[in-house]
């Protein structure tokens, strides 16, 4: 077992591109760390980068402590499970398994009695002799969790190895793999695009967002205290409610107006988010999680009217989305939502999550109020969270670069 | 109206829905050998009837005019006494190794070079130059490589004037000879120009084959350890069962039916040391009109290439199955 660490690493394939931009961290020894983000983010080119697919462009990357930047992946002793497995397809099973140790030399006997344990370990004794065509899919991904194992490598790295699987499955699979890790106690790097996966098996999450990290963290606080808009949007399902607000100081209290909605900002607030003092006067972003939203039968003052358009039934909740007279910000999560009113930027779609009890139906008036102690804080251009003390910067549009030294300049998140 | 119909009409059972599904299956079945009928009819007049024919005539002594006469299994006698019939046979199967075996090899050790060294626009031209001789006429091929091992043809003078001059040296004869003119070398010559012709076309087919494993085998293997040679060894051979079996499937007939390469270099020469079974049944035929016999060796052609073909056919499919 090794740590990993990526120092400053980049990947351009034409110097002008760059597909992944001063890519820092380190894996513990023994730690899973799971980088996750939407398609073409680089975090399987990260991946492939690692286990030496793919030229290191700039920076360095070292396992155990040692330069392998210039290492055949033969010679860097990691093992990697492929989104479609790579199954060697002429081979039994015990040969899929063994075949790391036949080519190191290992003698048969030997050979044989760590691929039965392996095997025997992921339930797979009876499937020894088969082909990896006479498997189902989750005993294919077994086998190749098996040749993985059997080396005992410094590190194993999975790029999206239960994107195969029927739900059900991944569930099951999602737990089994996250056990082995435990109980093998193996650095790990998981690549996936499914945040679940990410949240409910790693240590810590890499969110990945343009060939930028956006934030590094454990699960529970890259969900309770986002970096910036992109990782608020993109964790958390259903996303993340984000909308426009002034800020403005009234009788010595901060006051926040979203629509014709006006709050004030409790002073632990205020303490937690200090970025908020800067931006007093402007319009700023605030992100609110559907558990944070309170729904209110019919209209009143001291919250935001709307009405109900959809409501969808989950069986433990009810998600809710409901109209309101208030300016949405453009999120790339937000744009893809296909139930906002495009080109309607005045109004929003807010979804709250409701007990499933809640007897709301489409077409009813309501009033949504706040839990001002869950409240996110951005900066509208360049998408940071205020918890830093950022200060609402570029006039221009924000670019990723922007984006990216916003959040580094954040600093109150374990930002690279 | 409708009432009335549906009411007088008897109510379907299982039975009569089994009878109607059938009725229907077989009504499909008809139209489908309907589709069929005219490829059927073109195979049965053009490859079929000829083939009964040429069973029938092996049992006869036929000149092609006069009534023929039966004469059992005399002809296949023949063919497997007569020491010239059966040195024909001897000599397919020499040429199964330059048609077959060498461009098989040669094009596997290509195909894996192109894909690991010559990338992009280099190894299209290269795929291209090597396929060539697949689209040059077998006769203009012939020609051309009976001048190119002429007493004076190029391979002489590029290769062996300097030989014979050291030769010549040291007090030795020429080394320098017509290559299709000798006992020794006639053959080999004639499976020279076999390797080139089948070369590309077993190179072509290989690459694709190549092109179509996963590269994520690849890396697999690469993390396992294995280094080139394992590579080609465990993944590629393995994974180009189906087109290695094509190959040698497609060189070996083009062996045993070899004609117009051999008609065109040698004829049969010098003194049969090339002559090969599908020069000999034409000779037979329209030369010696020895019909029956020509027909004989004909079938035992056939039986050899089954005999060749149905092992690599198995090799192949259980390949496949797994």
């Amino acid at each position: 077992m090794a740590s990993l660490e990526f120092d400053a690493v980049s990947k351009s394939y034409d110097q002008q591109h760059w597909t992944l931009r001063d890519l820092s961290f380190t894996v513990s020894d023994g730690e899973f760390l799971v980088l996750v983000g939407p398609s073409g983010c680089g975090k399987t080119t990260a991946l492939r980068m690692l286990a030496g697919f793919e030229d290191i462009s700039q920076g360095e990357i070292r396992i155990g402590g040692v330069r392998i930047n210039e290492t055949p992946p033969r010679e860097r002793d990691i093992a990697m499970v492929f989104q479609n497995y790579a199954l060697y397809p002429h081979m039994t099973v015990a040969d899929n398994i063994g075949y790391g140790l036949k080519v190191r030399g290992m003698a048969k006997a030997e050979r044989r009695a760590r691929v039965v344990k392996t095997a025997e370990m992921l339930g797979l004794s009876a499937e020894l002799d088969r082909k990896p065509s006479q498997l189902s899919g989750g005993q294919r991904q077994r086998v190749a969790m098996g040749r993985a194992i059997v080396r005992e490598p410094q590190a194993f790295l999975m790029d999206e190895p239960l994107s195969n699987l029927d739900a059900r499955l991944r569930v099951r699979m999602r737990t089994e793999i996250a056990r082995l890790q435990r109980d093998l106690n193996v650095t790990t790097v998981y690549v996936t695009h499914d945040q679940v996966e990410a949240m409910t098996m790693a240590d810590r999450v890499a969110v990945m967002n343009g060939g930028l990290l956006q934030q590094l963290d454990t699960p529970q606080r890259i969900y309770a205290h986002p970096a910036n808009l992109f990782v608020a949007t993109f964790i958390g399902s259903p996303a993340m409610n984000i909308l426009k607000a002034d800020l403005s100081k009234r009788d010595d209290q901060v006051w926040c107006k979203v629509g014709d909605y006006s709050f004030p900002l409790p002073a632990s607030t205020l303490n937690a988010n200090p970025g908020i003092r800067a931006a007093l006067g402007t319009t700023i972003a605030i992100g609110v999680r559907p558990n944070a939203v309170t729904v209110t039968g019919g209209q009143y003052p001291n919250g935001l009217p709307g009405e109900v358009r959809i409501a969808e039934g989950l069986g433990s909740e009810v998600l809710a989305h409901i109209e309101v007279a208030a300016s949405r910000v453009e999120t790339e999560a937000a744009s893809e939502a296909p139930d906002l009113p495009l080109g309607h930027t005045d109004t929003s779609i807010i979804v709250a999550s409701l007990k499933e009890e809640s007897l709301i139906a489409r077409g009813e008036r309501v009033t949504l109020t706040f839990d001002s102690e869950h409240i996110h804080f951005f900066d509208p251009q360049t998408g940071a969270s205020l918890r830093s003390g950022a200060a609402t910067a570029p006039s221009s549009a924000p670019t990723l670069a922007d984006l990216s030294t916003a959040v580094q300049a954040a600093g109150a998140e374990r930002v690279v | 109206m409708l009432n009335s119909a549906t009411a007088s009409r008897r109510p379907l059972g299982a039975g009569s829905t089994l009878r109607g599904v059938r009725a229907l299956a077989r009504a499909d079945r008809a139209r489908g050998w309907l589709f069929l009928l005219p490829a059927l009819a073109a195979y049965g007049m053009f490859v079929l009837w000829p083939l009964a024919n040429s069973v029938k005539y092996s049992f006869y002594n036929w000149d092609g005019i006069n009534p023929a006469k039966w004469v059992g299994l005399s002809n296949y006698g023949q063919v497997f006494s007569n020491a010239a019939l059966y040195s024909a046979i001897e000599h397919s199967g020499i040429l199964i190794i330059f048609f077959s075996f060498l461009p098989t090899g040669l094009g596997l050790a290509l195909a894996a070079f192109m894909r690991s060294a010559i990338a992009g626009r280099l190894g299209t031209v290269a795929r291209v130059v090597i396929f060539l001789p697949q689209v040059v006429a077998l006769v203009a091929a012939g020609i051309a490589w009976s001048w190119l091992l002429g007493y004076s043809g190029a391979i002489n003078q590029i290769f062996y004037t300097p030989i014979d001059a050291v030769l010549k040296l040291v007090g030795l004869g020429a080394a320098k000879q017509a290559w299709l003119g000798s006992f020794q070398f006639a053959l080999p010559g004639v499976g020279l120009i076999g390797v080139w012709v089948m070369l590309g076309f077993c190179t072509v087919l290989l690459t694709v084959g190549m092109g179509k494993i996963d590269p994520s085998l690849y890396e697999a293997s690469q993390l396992d350890g294995a280094g080139p040679v394992r590579e080609f060894f465990d993944i590629t051979l393995p994974s180009l069962r189906q087109e290695i079996g094509v190959c040698l499937t497609v060189t070996m007939i083009a062996a045993l039916s070899a004609f117009d390469i051999v008609y065109i270099s040698t004829q049969g020469g010098p003194a049969n040391q090339t002559m090969v079974p599908g020069l000999e049944i034409y000779l037979l035929a329209f030369t010696n009109r020895e019909v029956g016999l020509a027909s004989a060796l004909a079938i035992v052609l056939v039986a050899l290439v089954v005999v060749c073909i149905v092992p690599i056919q198995w090799y192949v499919n259980r390949g496949t199955q797994s």
